[in-house]
């Protein structure tokens, strides 16, 4: 699988904007396999140290949270594949530490009344690589993603998200926050697919990107596909700084620039690390992004 | 059970009448050096648009198709007639035209227009340019409107063309680009001098009458400092078996603090590729607007382009595609932010029906000198039924921090909110529906000139019987 064309944007663009796709090597990577069928309310941590294949089945209206905390040295190719039965639930955690250059593939399929969210974040990384696709088969399903992002000099990110609406009533938000720095490039591609019999669906996808660089380079591309009728679909992006007078406002109230834009950074990162609601994940994060004592701030 | 909404097919009738061409006027079907050099030939090319055409045919071959939008596969090139003799020189009195071009274009309304709201009128019947004329007063103010071959001919213009002419949309931009560099006949040459402020339009006219065969004019619009023009183009043809085929160029550069505004209602065919490319170099101050409204052809593709290059530059676009049974229509802008504190507002509405396809295609890229630079991006989207397809896919790149970029977007139907609103003032439910359905449209026909703006109610026809949605 030499030079894989990965994170395939669903309808191409013009080319010249470098968003259609990329391509990594991923021939080399090792992979482990792991299986994991959850019947029960529970709670998994894992820990990712190289190339992994997570099978993750969730049955029995099980309501379970997986996280999976990925941090490597070399190369990593993360392949995550979710099959959510009806009425079940689960929340997904990943989180992107620094990374040297991984590879991560996730696809779900959700049932009747099924429920995916996906907590995304990445603090860093030399070259990481995210894709997701959730497959909205079942009659109101329901994917949510809370993705974050910060970024400094010599990172790099693309991220390939899919909604994919084929069930009736299904309902998809993705909620993107992020940060760049230093001469970071960041890549995302949300889509949102309304097929042909998604009637009575609604997606909505919004990212809002805090650049703190002249020398860094951000890409939004956020589509919606749509043949259904019936359907209420939605995007938006903002992307730059604080405008003039929300600044003013700030710097009346006593902050300096560098303080007031060091808060609006935290302070995205914080809503997104807020959705995980398990509190030793989040301290971690908390450590990873020297952000001090979790306990104390919290 | 709610009764759905009727929207008509736009009614072509207006559109669709033809008469018969001698085929004896048409050079050979394809794109080879030889009959490149008849096209030469027979417009008397200087010796640097020769070698420019031969150079575009090589690029030409050497480019692949695009491996984006819509399908292109019923087009087959080497079978388009790329160039028609005219059968007529270019005329300036109305009267010496050909009795059925002058038919042609009197059912199409030009000369009723040219008297009544313009301040000169082109009109180009297949390879060439049949008719021009512009008012006295205006061409005392220096405004040059004149065909654009003529203009090469002229001593007084022949540098201005050669130094401008696909400068901003070089040949090597897209396969089509190349294919017109190669083949363009006709379009239009504008040269309004500093300061002078057009205060009624300018509009050329495009037919495609003859089956089979391809339009690739070419539109060069130079505004010097501080001027000011609204240039109207319209599009039709009718409708063939054979598919046809548009790739025309418009390459406007707008000067210091100059404003043009680039008004297109294109209604050609159902059986028309549509693969025209525009493009704007707006300078310090300057400002383009566009207002477009696509209703025909089979396939389009077909996005604006602004290059903002000046400090405070600026460019509006407004849009309006309307995809009914048949059509892939792939529209939207380009906007490139590259001096300071420039701005671009884009917005678009897309209606999809009976099988149509309405893709919003967009880029807006903020280069690293745009420092202080804002852009917003509006597009909006109403499925008429579960047949049809709307896609939008807007791409935003951003390369500084300094700058404010918005983008929304949304498909849907009609909420019942806005509904209950309008029953709530007295509307019966029907009427409500209809004037919502009406209003979707009023933003971007308001912004058309009043006699476009009419042509774009009656092309959008209602029948209210029930619901939208």
């Amino acid at each position: 699988m030499e030079n894989t064309k990965l994170n395939i944007l669903p309808v191409p663009t013009f080319g010249s904007l470098g968003v259609n796709f990329v391509r990594r090597d991923i021939e080399e990577y090792e992979t482990n396999n792991k299986l994991l069928d959850i019947d029960n309310n529970t709670l998994i941590r894992e820990d990712i140290t190289g190339s992994s294949d997570y099978k993750i089945n969730v049955k029995n209206n099980a309501d379970a949270i997986v996280v999976q905390y990925v941090k490597v040295d070399g190369k990593a190719l993360v392949d995550t594949q979710i099959k959510a039965e009806a009425g079940t639930r689960l929340k997904l955690v990943q989180i992107f530490d620094g990374s040297v250059q991984t590879v991560s593939r996730l696809n779900a399929t959700l049932e009747d009344n099924a429920s995916l969210e996906l907590v995304l974040l990445v603090l860093g990384g030399n070259d990481t690589v995210c894709e997701t696709v959730a497959a909205l088969d079942g009659r109101c399903s329901s994917f949510k993603a809370d993705i974050g992002y910060t970024l400094g000099s010599g990172d790099n990110l693309d991220i390939n998200l899919i909604a994919d609406h084929n069930g009736r009533k299904t309902d998809s938000q993705i909620l993107v926050n992020g940060v760049l720095d230093g001469n970071a490039s960041k890549t995302f591609k949300g889509t949102i697919d309304f097929k042909n019999g998604s009637a009575g669906s609604k997606g909505a996808e919004q990212e809002n990107v805090l650049v703190l660089d002249e020398k860094a380079v951000n890409k939004t591309v956020p589509v919606i596909l749509c043949a259904e009728e019936d359907v209420e679909g939605s995007h938006g992006a903002t992307i730059g700084r604080i405008d003039d007078k929300q600044a003013f406002y700030m710097r009346s109230r006593g902050f300096d620039e560098q303080k007031l834009y060091e808060l609006l950074a935290r302070a995205r990162l914080k809503q997104v690390i807020g959705a995980i609601g398990e509190r030793q994940t989040e301290s971690r994060i908390y450590k990873a992004l020297d952000w001090g004592d979790y306990d104390e701030q919290e | 059970m709610n009764e759905k909404t009727q929207i008509q097919d736009i009614d072509r009738s207006l559109y669709d009448f033809r008469f018969d061409e001698d085929e004896g006027d048409f050079l050979d079907n394809g794109i080879t050096p030889e009959i490149i050099s008849e096209i030469s030939d027979e417009k008397n090319d200087p010796d640097w648009m020769r070698e420019f055409r031969q150079r575009s045919l090589e690029i030409y071959r050497r480019t692949p198709m695009v491996k984006w939008g819509a399908s292109i596969e019923g087009l087959d090139v080497d079978n388009i007639v790329t160039y028609i003799r005219p059968k007529t020189r270019m005329n300036t009195d109305w009267e010496d035209v050909p009795e059925n071009i002058k038919e042609t274009f009197e059912r199409l309304g030009i000369p009723q227009a040219e008297r009544e709201s313009l301040a000169g009128v082109g009109a180009q019947y297949d390879s060439e340019l049949v008719y021009h004329n512009v008012r006295e007063e205006v061409a005392q103010s220096g405004v040059v409107y004149t065909d654009l071959e003529s203009a090469m001919h002229d001593p007084k213009y022949a540098e201005i063309i050669k130094s401008h002419f696909m400068k901003l949309v070089p040949p090597t931009d897209h396969k089509f680009a190349a294919l017109h560099g190669a083949v363009w006949s006709g379009g239009s040459f504008v040269y309004v001098p500093k300061n002078v402020r057009l205060d009624i339009p300018l509009q050329s006219y495009f037919r495609l009458n003859a089956k089979g065969a391809g339009q690739f004019e070419h539109t060069l619009i130079i505004l010097e400092e501080g001027s000011y023009l609204h240039f109207i183009e319209g599009c039709s043809a009718p409708k063939y078996y054979e598919a046809g085929l548009h790739a025309g160029c418009v390459e406007l550069y707008v000067g210091k603090g100059a404003s043009l505004r680039y008004s297109t209602i294109e209604n050609w065919s159902k059986n028309m590729y549509n693969l025209n490319t525009k493009r704007a170099l707006v300078e310090e101050g300057g400002k383009i607007e566009w207002v477009s409204g696509s209703f025909g052809s089979h396939v389009s593709y077909l996005y604006p382009m602004s290059i903002l290059n000046g400090e405070n530059a600026s460019a509006e676009f407004t849009g309006i595609t309307f995809a009914g049974e048949g059509q892939d229509l792939d529209t939207g802008a380009k906007i490139v932010h590259n001096a300071p504190n420039t701005s671009s507002y884009m917005n678009t509405k897309s209606l999809s029906k009976s099988g149509g396809k309405s893709t919003f295609r967009s880029s807006v890229v903020v280069n690293q000198n745009a420092e202080g630079s804002k852009s917003s991006v509006n597009c909006e989207s109403l499925m008429l039924d579960s047949i049809s397809r709307s896609d939008t896919v807007p791409s935003i790149v951003v390369k500084t921090d300094k700058c404010d970029v918005g983008h929304e977007a949304k498909i849907g139907r009609i909420s019942d909110e806005a509904i209950f609103y309008l029953t709530s003032r007295g509307l019966s439910e029907e009427e409500a529906r209809a004037l919502i359905v009406r209003g979707f449209a009023d933003n971007v026909s308001k912004e058309l000139p009043l006699e476009y703006a009419v042509e774009m109610n009656n092309l959008i026809g209602l029948e209210m019987h029930g619901s939208v949605g």
